[in-house]
């Protein structure tokens, strides 16, 4: 029991995380609020079953096509409709608000392309459980968590070893420095806005097989990779993937233990406990303007 | 080398720069001074790309820059410093003299990803190459620590050599002796020898006078936007539209 609790804590855990990720990537490169990441993921996980199940690609092609259409569809997002907004020197709600609309219209699109009903994710090794001593789970599962948290760990790599990594890092800390250091911010914001959206893809594909592709899949889990993106300490990355992984963790045992009627409750709890009490998160990010 | 012609910036209806005209000497130190408000950093944002002038052309080697974004006229060949101190504050100090060999560095998003040895080799050399320039400025023994813990000196040190490790033809400085002590200045001074022995031009802003008069070989003076003055150390001190400027009219 405990073992396939936290298998499912850390399949939803290593999801929220790549959602956090992106959440905290857009507020560390352009200090805005991006409420698109869980429709995205819907959408990432539909092209994934376009690509995997109709048009029976590698489950490795179909991923690699789903993350390069986003980043893409991503860096075209903020392309055309972020940065004329910010050239009107928009208030940043206003710039919140058209991500709600852009995610409702990524919602609702889906929709229209893909239909209302639950789309089955067919699988993906051929085998449904695996067995370990007592213990069975789905394959599935356990490439979620693997490639959750590969993903994670590339993209540490990415930001902190790389060149056009450090380049974002700039960027993000201080956009006028960046560019009087020959960085082309806008480019790299445009980035990492598109990377935000790949990982919302990926997460998307990963938890398409085990939950089902419906056009509201991202809608619960977005908001909660929103939290765990605050439980961790907003803009952080490596609070995003704490955070990811306590929310999943702390939401499937409380609800195995207390009640599943009260899933969100738990996590939702959780968020207020940690805005009202440690608004920095785990990570102790500066959140508040001093 | 940079010759700025009938440079004008207007915001609304206020003038900040009226038709400035000025030319910056290869390999030489020019000198930008005048009142506070007289249009100095105004002007700089405007070479630099922060701001795109109104009227008049900007040309850097026979290119017209005007217009440009900062970060092409950086890859250009002109880095800049800030009046209010613009590091990253939290990477290290090698990291920041990293972000700022940039221009210089060849891309390659997927290389970059893989390590090839040709990649680690140029990632190490770049390390190495940082590193001398952190000794260049003195600075070597806080590589690694994040540049908010440098002492103030030392982040004004930082943020030049951030602009020198572009390999820029022309560096802009404003006011970058601003909180330095007398000892501090004099060691800036030989700074800046240095920094013209390796054939760099540079432009300052100063306001420390001694500074200027003492290593600038040009000079010019702004006051109310518009070129007041121009000349040698020696003309220019003894201009008296300059001094009027400074110590306030006879009348």
């Amino acid at each position: 029991m405990f073992f396939t609790l936290l298998i499912s804590g850390l399949v939803i855990g290593s999801i929220y995380g790549l959602i956090a990720l992106g959440y905290s990537m857009i507020y560390k490169s352009s200090g805005l609020l991006s409420f698109m990441q869980g429709d995205i993921m819907t959408l990432g996980a539909f092209l994934g079953i376009t690509f995997y199940s109709y048009a029976g690609l590698p489950f490795p092609v179909a991923l690699l096509l789903v993350v390069l259409i986003s980043i893409a569809l991503g860096f075209a997002i903020e392309k055309g409709v972020i940065r004329p907004l910010l050239n009107k020197n928009t208030m940043a709600i206003y710039i919140v608000l058209a991500t709600i609309a852009v995610s409702y219209i990524v919602q609702n699109g889906s929709m229209l392309v893909w239909g209302t009903i639950t789309l089955n994710f067919p699988s993906i090794f051929g085998i449904s459980t695996i067995k370990v001593g007592n213990i069975s789970f789905q394959p599935e599962a356990l490439m979620c968590i693997v490639v959750g948290f590969f993903c994670m760990f590339l993209l540490q790599i990415f930001m902190n070893k790389t060149r056009i990594g450090t380049s974002m890092r700039a960027a993000s800390m201080d956009a006028m420095a960046a560019e009087s250091c020959g960085i082309d911010v806008s480019l790299s914001t445009g980035l990492s806005w598109g990377l935000s959206a790949g990982l919302a893809a990926i997460a998307g594909m990963l938890i398409g097989p085990i939950y089902g592709v419906y056009t509201t899949l991202g809608a619960t889990i977005g908001r909660k990779g929103f939290s765990s993106a605050v439980i961790g300490g907003y803009g952080n990355m490596y609070g995003a993937i704490v955070g990811g992984i306590l929310l999943g963790l702390v939401e499937t045992f409380g609800t195995s233990y207390v009640s599943s009627t009260y899933r969100n409750l738990i996590a939702y709890v959780l968020l207020l406990i940690f805005l009202l009490l440690k608004p920095t998160g785990i990570f102790n990010e500066k959140a508040i303007r001093s | 080398m940079l010759e700025a012609n009938g440079v004008t910036i207007k915001f609304g209806g206020l003038v900040a720069v009226n038709h400035v005209n000025l030319k910056i000497r290869d390999k030489q130190i020019t000198g930008l001074i005048g009142p506070n408000g007289a249009g100095k950093t105004t002007f700089f944002n405007c070479i630099s790309g922060v701001y795109t002038p109104s009227e008049g052309t900007v040309i850097f080697d026979g290119r017209h820059i005007e217009g440009l974004r900062p970060y092409q006229i950086c890859q250009a060949g002109i880095s800049r410093t800030y009046q209010v101190i613009n590091l990253f504050w939290k990477m290290t100090a090698l990291e920041n003299v990293l972000v700022g060999m940039h221009p210089r560095m060849k891309g390659g998003f997927l290389t970059d990803m893989f390590k090839t040895p040709a990649v680690r080799r140029e990632e190490k050399e770049a390390k190495e190459k940082a590193y001398e320039w952190l000794k260049f400025v003195g600075l070597e023994k806080y590589a690694n620590d994040p540049a908010s813990s440098l002492p103030y000196g030392g982040q004004r040190l930082l943020e030049i050599v951030r602009g020198l490790a572009s390999n820029c033809k022309i560096l802009l400085l404003d006011e970058p002796a601003a909180g330095m002590n007398s000892g501090e200045k004099e060691e800036f001074d030989r700074l800046l020898q240095k920094i013209l022995d390796m054939g760099v031009t540079i432009l300052m802003i100063e306001h420390d006078m001694k500074l200027v008069m003492h290593i600038c070989q040009y000079i010019y003076v702004l006051e109310y936007g518009k070129l007041l003055a121009e000349g040698v150390p020696e003309e220019v001190q003894n201009n008296p539209e300059v001094i009027r400027a400074y110590l306030g009219g006879e009348d």
